[in-house]
């Protein structure tokens, strides 16, 4: 079928540019490790006010920086269709026969896989420094898996706004300011019982606590089905209505 | 012949209200070499975008290579190859790759396709460098890479807009003779846009001359210019009195056909200007009409625009020349 061809032929294209650019993706597979190895080193103390996580901060943080990775590589969509629509090499595709949705599809494909090795590259790194993963391996699939479906949901925000926009800049721009406080607010990085109550409230609320909640439990406790379940619906909910913009400007811009 | 493009009172309004193109009808024979020469704005880039499908029509009967635009414009995508105005090659690949990936999405694959990547690197002369991602190409091979990657198909049809502006004169004349071995040996339709004289009259057996959005002239380039009725005699005149004294007086001396305002002074047309030259010189000077320059010439293209139009499309592209090293 076309569609699974020009797939395939896209995500060709993609992953020769990002080998060709091996800054880009070392910048991208370094930013997580950073945030793993900069606070457990930085916060060595900090594990004793942590009575549930045995295995102490680096515990507790190991996982939640793994589904950061779903934040990093979120903007890396947006930018690539800015270049390719200001470049000219959308018109030139569409000038093609290739199947339009694929155009969307090989870059998603694409970025998953990014973001894949990305959260492999931190568990790795998790585990080098004294992590163990309770669940095994089907937990570790679990996690990638939830990386990556959170990756997906997110991508579809900046690959809207940059059809919208055309313009890296505010792309890159509005990842910085979106993502910062959707980080530090959450249960990714610190536990929520340390924040002031509208913090509290706030990551409550926050996606980002539901999905790292999701990598946690696989990492310290274990399956749950019903975090699992929480997480994938919500997760699910973003990605119907991050879609349904992209869908709709890249229909503009097709037309 | 068959038309292999045919359109009838093509407009196209911009949402802001602006018809790029303003009710332009032509036909463009199979096997043709087709030409849009026109200045900066003239509608040249929006007609080939609508042609080629990537740009809606706001009206008018519009047919490219046997089917309807607003029908099939699938089947149109399928038969036509095109070259944009803005290079457009992926630096990341190599040559050889970003063929390939054009290649795989006209839906080709296998020898098939690799032969005819070889096939197409031979011929715009970029084997040895194949291999070698296109980021570091020059200006001209980019070029040649990008009009590679619209034949990989091997389209009946070739739309080029503007294909050799920003390009070295070398690289032009490669370009161009590509294009005449591709219209020749394999009997590619040709459409192209350009600003350059040179190259609508080189090129092109079929033109049609485009100003704000309209068609203002047509046929081939040496009916053209004849119809212009001889050789041309530029005059100098600053002053604005002196300049329409000279226009009037000179359509008085025997054998002058027409006379214009230029830009810079007035144009006459005559046969055999060289033989009543003495003639055009004693009458202005006993008008007491003393040009500050004086030529003749044969007639080119843009006299053609300049009869037309009152302007010249030389004047901007000196313009641009000039200006060009002080915005770089």
């Amino acid at each position: 079928m076309s569609i699974i061809y020009d797939t395939r032929s896209l995500l060709i294209r993609y992953l020769t540019k990002l080998i060709r650019n091996p800054t880009l993706l070392a910048t991208n597979l370094l930013t997580p490790l950073l945030f793993l190895v900069l606070f457990s080193q930085l916060l060595t103390g900090f594990g004793s006010f942590l009575p549930n996580s045995p295995g102490g901060y680096l515990a507790y943080l190991t996982p939640g920086v793994v589904l950061l990775s779903a934040l990093f590589a979120a903007p890396l969509g947006g930018v690539s269709i800015v270049n390719d629509l200001n470049s000219g090499f959308l018109s030139k595709l569409l000038l093609t026969q290739v199947s339009r949705p694929a155009i969307l599809l090989g870059r998603l494909v694409t970025d998953m896989l990014v973001v894949i090795l990305q959260a492999v590259v931190t568990l790795v790194a998790g585990i080098a420094l004294g992590v163990t993963i309770s669940s095994g391996l089907p937990g570790v699939l679990l996690i990638l898996l939830t990386v990556a479906f959170f990756e997906f949901a997110l991508t579809g925000i900046f690959l809207y706004v940059g059809m919208k926009t055309r313009k890296t800049e505010t792309v890159s721009a509005l990842s910085g300011v979106l993502f910062f406080p959707l980080i530090f607010v959450s249960s990714a990085m610190f536990p929520v019982s340390f924040f002031p109550s509208w913090a509290q409230t706030v990551s409550r609320y926050n996606p980002v606590s539901y999905a790292s909640d999701v990598t946690r439990s696989l990492v310290t406790g274990g399956f749950d089905l019903g975090t699992l379940a929480t997480a994938f619906l919500m997760i699910g909910a973003i990605a119907v209505v991050t879609f349904t913009a992209t869908l709709y400007q890249f229909r503009k811009v097709v037309n | 012949m068959e038309n292999i493009i045919s359109a009838e009172d093509l407009v196209v309004v911009y949402s802001d209200g602006t018809r790029a193109v303003d009710g332009v009808s032509f036909r463009v024979e199979e096997g043709g070499f087709f030409g849009f020469l026109g200045p900066n704005g003239a509608g040249k880039s929006t007609t080939i975008k609508v042609l080629t499908t990537l740009l809606r029509k706001t009206a008018g009967k519009v047919s490219v290579a046997g089917f309807d635009l607003d029908r099939s414009p699938g089947e149109i995508r399928k038969a036509i190859g095109v070259v944009s105005q803005e290079t457009v090659v992926d630096v990341d690949l190599t040559g050889r790759e970003n063929l390939r990936l054009q290649g795989r999405l006209q839906q080709m694959r296998g020898r098939v396709l690799e032969d005819r990547i070889e096939e197409l690197l031979g011929m715009v002369e970029l084997v040895e460098v194949g291999d070698k991602e296109a980021g570091r190409y020059s200006g001209g091979m980019k070029k040649r890479l990008d009009l590679a990657s619209a034949l990989v198909h091997e389209p009946k049809l070739l739309f080029l807009d503007e294909p050799t502006t920003g390009l070295d004169p070398q690289s032009r004349t490669t370009i161009w003779e590509h294009l005449e071995k591709l219209n020749k040996e394999d009997a590619v339709t040709i459409f192209l846009t350009t600003q350059y004289l040179e190259e609508a009259d080189r090129l092109c057996r079929e033109l049609s001359i485009i100003d704000h959005g309209k068609l203002i002239a047509g046929g081939t380039p040496a009916s053209l210019k004849a119809a212009l009725g001889g050789d041309t005699i530029s005059l100098t005149i600053g002053d604005p009195v002196l300049k329409e004294k000279a226009r009037q007086v000179l359509r008085t001396i025997p054998g002058v056909a027409d006379s214009f305002d230029s830009d810079g002074g007035v144009v006459a047309y005559a046969q055999n200007a060289g033989q009543i030259i003495a003639d055009v010189i004693t009458t202005l000077d006993r008008n007491g009409i003393k040009p500050s320059f004086l030529s003749i010439s044969s007639p080119t293209l843009d006299d053609v625009f300049l009869r037309q139009t009152g302007r010249r499309i030389r004047a901007e592209e000196l313009l641009r020349k000039e200006t060009e090293p002080f915005l770089s």
